[in-house]
């Protein structure tokens, strides 16, 4: 059952790589759309054949693989996974959607689309960690391809940069999982929680320091961001929605996975230290999000400082708190693919996406009122406004952190003040005002010319184009409306993970009632 | 328990949803869906949508004398230890608001037509006042502090949607800015507090969280600085939707929006949080340094807003800022635990505001002005806009028995005995709204006819007839005020409290009167006079204030991130990665091409690696 989310997407790149002939890239993307939606399928399938109730991985599905380096093929499912499949299914389908510009080399592109969403797939369900390790590695390749090859100008630095930042992450995610395995003897490779009787704290915080760097690359969290702005910058909308949307996603889980669910001990000891890591990450990115002129670089940003909320969660560890951390995950996800959908769409009809430059796009006539109106109810999502996803999410975040953090937890709360800042003068900038955008015309500029201000016509987007930011933006404010469904997705799992450092203790504290609860 | 109820009680809930219906069904023609019939089958939807809302808000109200309170709940988000529930409260004050919440706004809907006549994106206009009345509603029938936060939240929006309707102009988008931002500061604040109480008392519902504070204050198991801060986290949500000192600068910037809107926001709009305000006020209580910061709060606002009212040539302004006057007023009345002339005073302010609010919206709408020096003899020519002036000046102040006469005699009944100081305040804000009231009255409907006003007709019946009901129901205030307090009755102050609050109006009035006005010297050539007016027409210059601290605080902190990402961070990461270059472009060099070198190179890294494996291990 699981193992068709890793088939279809990967034999589907597989046939598209090998498609005959010089098909249109029309073509190519309508077939690759409908291995999306095949897969978006499938996944509502496993969904429906969930159970919700059940804390623990299920559905699994195990294979010898090669024994003797203790890598099997074995995966499963549970609360904690299960959202994240479903969002990875999703925004592939919505980044396919919008890749409607894509000319050269149309197969390749879309088949490593769908290579990146069955590795992402492969991640999420995989119950090994060198499984999780392998798949996490072959997401890498093909978004840097993504971006180094349909880039923007500088697309060879940001590209290279991504690539050396992600590739570090993955050989400190190596090491760790290696040194587990050297260092406790057991070279199973499995996701059995790491004990003090059998390792001394030091190399445990050793082993899951490396662990928090590799994924803290990945999230990314302050200092180790560096990367993504640039990343977002020349990637291509598509490509963006997918980094930010899903990709990122990868570094929270193997936060939540391995880093709490490896070393819970360890992790209890770090945890203040890492709930003001938190604090300052939210805070750095929302503050630089306020200085960035560039739209897109400016909604990456504002990803540093959302997803530090999901660290925050993850120290409180609280019932509330992790079920936090799984919705401010989707909701970011949703959210973030939604604004950069935006994004793509204002670049694409004028040209620039610099916030000096444009000016009153919700012109109804001759500007984009659908896009200024959805960005609008993104923005404010993503500001935390009642009634979306994003509100309901943090209050959880918030909630579950505050009694066992108080004063990084109002830090945050005044990093999500500072997103109605940045993104509030996004709108305002951007979309109130006089529509009168100096149009692009590179000749002139080049000749010194200072060009005034020109009321312009933009061009009208197709509706097709707006169909996945409508979708996403009621999909956010279902979420933000009922949280519900969501929460019982995640709850059994989120509870069982909040309980796991007192089970360890207990279990540390006394071999024998442990040996029974085991 | 719900089955008993009956039925437009047990359907309560519905009623903010009429409001939220009315974003959905003015949709086809706000985004341009349908155009051959034009906007205004959206507008005549909303009107009808929030007519169902009063007529079913009466329903419940009868009830609800009839029967009893009544409460409403509905599991919304159970998690762990967390329990998020809707709950109504249906108490009759509460419906009493509710009522005022969706009279308003059919009167506002309705003026509108005429207001917005050619307005091109009515149908806009119309569903954003549809949200703004489906949250308002909400609001005031919310039975837990949760949902009230939850709603605050979707009238910040609204306010912000509406204020920059206009969006095109540069004055509405920093007004649409400053908005959403300062009621955003009260509401993060407001946030923390919420948070904090959902993790302390674990139920949101407001009797579980009285409960919950009068425990800890007995029990002590709140740190007196958790309660000081949680208090006030818990102010600082209706401080700005109340626009109250030091965040009221938004409601004057707000004029900007619509005129019907105006008369929301400067009527209901800040009822709504005041009455979040009442609610939260047992939890407050035991909080010293919270009741006398509301105290300082309401204090400030009402003499400071009375006195830059005074200054401003701006009509809509002009009142705008008596509204954080007179919100001042029901602070200190809530901080001194006076509910109920809280109440009264809020409901006197709202049908009287809103009143004021609509007249000046019609000299607005016929002269296409709001500079008072550029108006004058109205008079005549606009009779049923200038006598529903008069009326809602009457009812703002303490001249004529009209509401606020009666709900000032109450207060400052109360007042003189438990904290005279604030008594004389009361006072002077009355006589100085008097005065402000008699000034503007004097430049806009009296003397001259100028250039913008002879021509002016009266104006169209849109607008007429909703001002004309408006007066009636504020000349019939006394009626439905002694309804709302029959015990101990609105007329039970003493006669020289009495005289006090006609005097001090007719004080006001008096100087308003024989105040010198000059049309073309409306700012005076008197270089100390003109100082201390320019200080009050800029409303004490809160807005530069603002931005040579907070907003430069912010601004530089975000370059200084900004600056520290690109140099440092970044930087740091490029120049490993030239190191790396360089490092590699000079091993390049150092290749002597001789093996006895490599062998060396190689045993010494094979020892080095040895020994830090046995350091390690070791």
């Amino acid at each position: 059952m699981l193992s068709a989310l890793l088939l279809i997407p990967l034999l589907g790149a597989l046939g598209l790589v090998l498609w005959p002939g010089n098909p249109s890239p029309e073509a190519v993307r309508r077939a690759a759309l409908a291995l999306l939606l095949l897969q978006l399928a499938w996944s509502v399938k496993v969904l429906l054949t969930f159970q919700a109730d059940f804390g623990g991985m299920q559905l699994n599905e195990a294979l010898g693989w090669v024994g003797s380096l203790g890598l099997d093929y074995s995966l499963g499912v549970d609360g904690l996974s299960m959202p994240l499949l479903l969002v990875n299914a999703g925004l592939t389908l919505v980044s396919a959607w919008a890749s409607t510009a894509v000319v050269q080399r149309p197969r390749l592109y879309f088949a490593l689309l769908l290579v990146i969403s069955g590795a992402v797939n492969g991640a999420f369900l995989a119950q090994n960690l060198l499984l999780f390790f392998l798949f996490y590695e072959l997401e890498l390749i093909p978004l840097w391809l993504l971006i180094a090859v349909w880039g923007g100008a500088n697309r060879a630095y940001a590209a290279t940069k991504f690539l050396i930042f992600t590739a570090v992450s993955g050989i400190l995610i190596l090491g760790a999982f290696l040194g587990i395995a050297l260092v406790t003897g057991q070279a199973d490779f499995s996701l059995t929680p790491v004990l003090t009787q059998q390792l001394g704290m030091g190399t445990q915080l050793l082993l899951m320091g490396a662990l928090l760097v590799g994924f803290g690359i990945k999230i990314p969290l302050f200092p180790f961001h560096t990367w993504l702005p640039d990343a977002h910058t020349e990637a291509s909308t598509p490509v963006s929605v997918l980094l930010a949307g899903v990709l990122l996603k990868l570094g929270t889980y193997g936060l939540l996975r391995f880093c709490l669910g490896l070393f819970p001990e360890a992790w209890a000891q770090l945890a203040p230290a890492l709930a003001l890591w938190a604090a300052v990450s939210v805070l750095f990115g929302s503050l630089a999000a306020i200085a960035q002129r560039d739209m897109k670089r400016m909604v990456a940003y504002s990803s540093v400082g959302h997803m530090g909320y999901v660290l925050l969660a993850a120290a409180a560890a609280s019932p509330v708190s992790l079920l936090g951390a799984v919705f401010q995950m989707v909701s970011h996800g949703l959210i973030s693919a939604l604004l950069f959908l935006l994004v793509g769409v204002v670049y694409r009809v004028t040209g620039t996406r610099d916030l000096e430059v444009l000016r009153g796009l919700l012109n109804p006539e001759r500007g984009l009122p659908l896009t200024g109106a959805l960005m609008i109810a993104g923005v404010m999502a993503s500001a935390g406004l009642p009634g979306m996803a994003g509100f309901i999410s943090e209050f959880l975040v918030f909630r579950g952190s505050l009694t066992a953090y108080p004063l990084p937890t109002l830090l945050c709360m005044v990093g999500s003040g500072l997103t109605a800042v940045y993104f509030l003068l996004l709108v305002n900038r951007a979309f109130f005002g006089r529509l009168a955008v100096a149009p692009p015309q590179p000749e002139a500029n080049a000749a010194g010319q200072r060009l005034a201000p020109v009321d312009v016509r933009l061009a009208v987007v197709p509706w097709q184009d707006q169909l996945p930011a409508l979708a996403l933006t009621g999909l956010v404010i279902v979420i933000g409306l009922v949280p519900g469904g969501l929460a019982h997705l995640g709850e059994a799992t989120t509870t069982a993970m909040a309980q796991l450092p007192a089970l360890v203790a207990a279990m540390a504290a006394g071999p024998a009632s442990g040996g029974a609860l085991s | 328990m719900t089955a008993a109820l009956p039925l437009p009680l047990q359907t309560a809930w519905l009623i903010p949803l009429y409001g939220f219906a009315g974003v959905l069904l003015s949709l086809p023609w706000a985004a341009g869906w349908i155009r051959r019939t034009g906007p205004r089958p959206a507008a005549y939807l909303n009107l009808l949508a929030t007519l169902v809302a009063f007529l079913h808000g009466s329903l419940a109200m009868r009830a609800v004398f009839e029967h009893g309170p009544a409460s409403l709940s509905f599991e919304w988000l159970q998690v762990a230890d967390l329990h998020l529930a809707i709950q109504f409260d249906l108490s009759p004050t509460n419906l009493v608001a509710l009522e005022l919440v969706t009279a308003m706004s059919l009167i506002a809907q309705f003026f509108g037509l005429g207001y917005l006549d050619k307005e091109w994106s009515l149908a806009r206009f119309y569903a954003l006042v549809g949200f703004f009345e489906g949250a308002m509603s909400g609001v005031v029938i919310s039975g837990s502090l949760f949902l009230s936060y939850f709603l605050l939240e979707m009238l910040t929006l609204s306010t912000y949607l509406l204020v920059g309707f206009w969006y095109a102009q540069p004055l509405v988008v920093t007004a649409a800015r400053d908005a959403f931002l300062t009621k955003r500061v009260g509401d993060v604040l407001l946030l923390m507090g919420v948070v904090a109480l959902s993790a302390w008392a674990g139920a949101m519902d407001f009797p579980s969280l009285y409960h919950w504070s009068a425990e800890a204050a007995a029990s002590g198991s709140l740190s007196p600085l958790a309660a000081t801060l949680l208090g006030l986290g818990l102010i600082a949500g209706p401080t700005g939707k109340c626009a109250q000192v030091p965040m009221h600068l938004w409601l004057d910037e707000a004029m900007e929006g619509p005129n019907p809107a105006s008369i929301l926001r400067n009527s209901v709009v800040v009822t709504c949080g005041a009455l979040v305000l009442i609610k939260v006020m047992p939890i407050l209580q035991y909080s010293p340094v919270a009741t006398t910061v509301l105290l300082l709060i309401g204090a400030v606002s009402a003499i400071g807003g009375s006195l830059v009212a005074i200054a401003q040539v701006d009509i809509k302004r002009a009142f705008s800022y008596t509204t954080t006057a007179y919100l001042g007023l029901v602070f200190i009345a809530i901080a001194l635990q006076l509910p109920s002339i809280a109440l009264l005073l809020l409901f006197a302010h709202a049908v009287a505001k809103a009143l004021l609010m609509m007249s000046v919206g019609s000299v607005i709408a016929t002269t296409n002005c709001q500079d008072i020096t550029e108006l004058g003899g109205l008079g005549g020519r606009m009779p049923a806009t200038t006598s529903a002036y008069l009326v809602a000046g009457a009812g703002l102040t303490g001249l004529v028995p009209l509401g606020c006469f009666w709900s000032f005699g109450l207060a400052a009944e109360v007042l003189v005995q438990q904290a005279p100081l604030f008594a004389l305040l009361l006072l002077a804000t009355n006589a100085l709204m008097a005065l402000n009231l008699t000034r503007v009255f004097r430049q806009v409907f009296l003397g001259a006819a100028q250039p913008k006003t002879r021509r002016a007709p009266e104006v169209n019946w849109q607008m007429a007839l909703p001002m004309v009901a408006l007066g009636v129901v504020v000349l019939l205030t006394p009626q439905l005020l002694s309804q709302l307090d029959p015990v101990p009755g609105i007329a039970s102050f003493s006669p020289a409290v009495a005289v006090a609050v006609l005097g001090s109006s007719a004080a006001g009035v008096l100087v308003g009167a024989l105040l010198p006005i000059h049309k073309s010297y409306a700012r005076s050539i008197l270089q100390p006079v003109r100082v201390l007016q320019d200080f009050l027409a800029y409303d004490f210059y809160t807005d530069r204030f603002y931005r040579a601290t907070i907003v430069a605080l912010v601004a530089s902190l975000a370059r200084l991130s900004d600056w520290f990402d690109r140099i440092v961070v970044n930087g740091f990461v490029n120049q490993l990665g030239r190191l790396s270059l360089v490092s590699a472009d000079g091993l390049k060099l150092s290749v002597s091409g001789q093996s006895q070198s490599y062998v060396l190179t190689a045993v010494v890294a094979i020892v080095l690696l040895l020994a830090s494996l046995s350091w390690v291990f070791g």
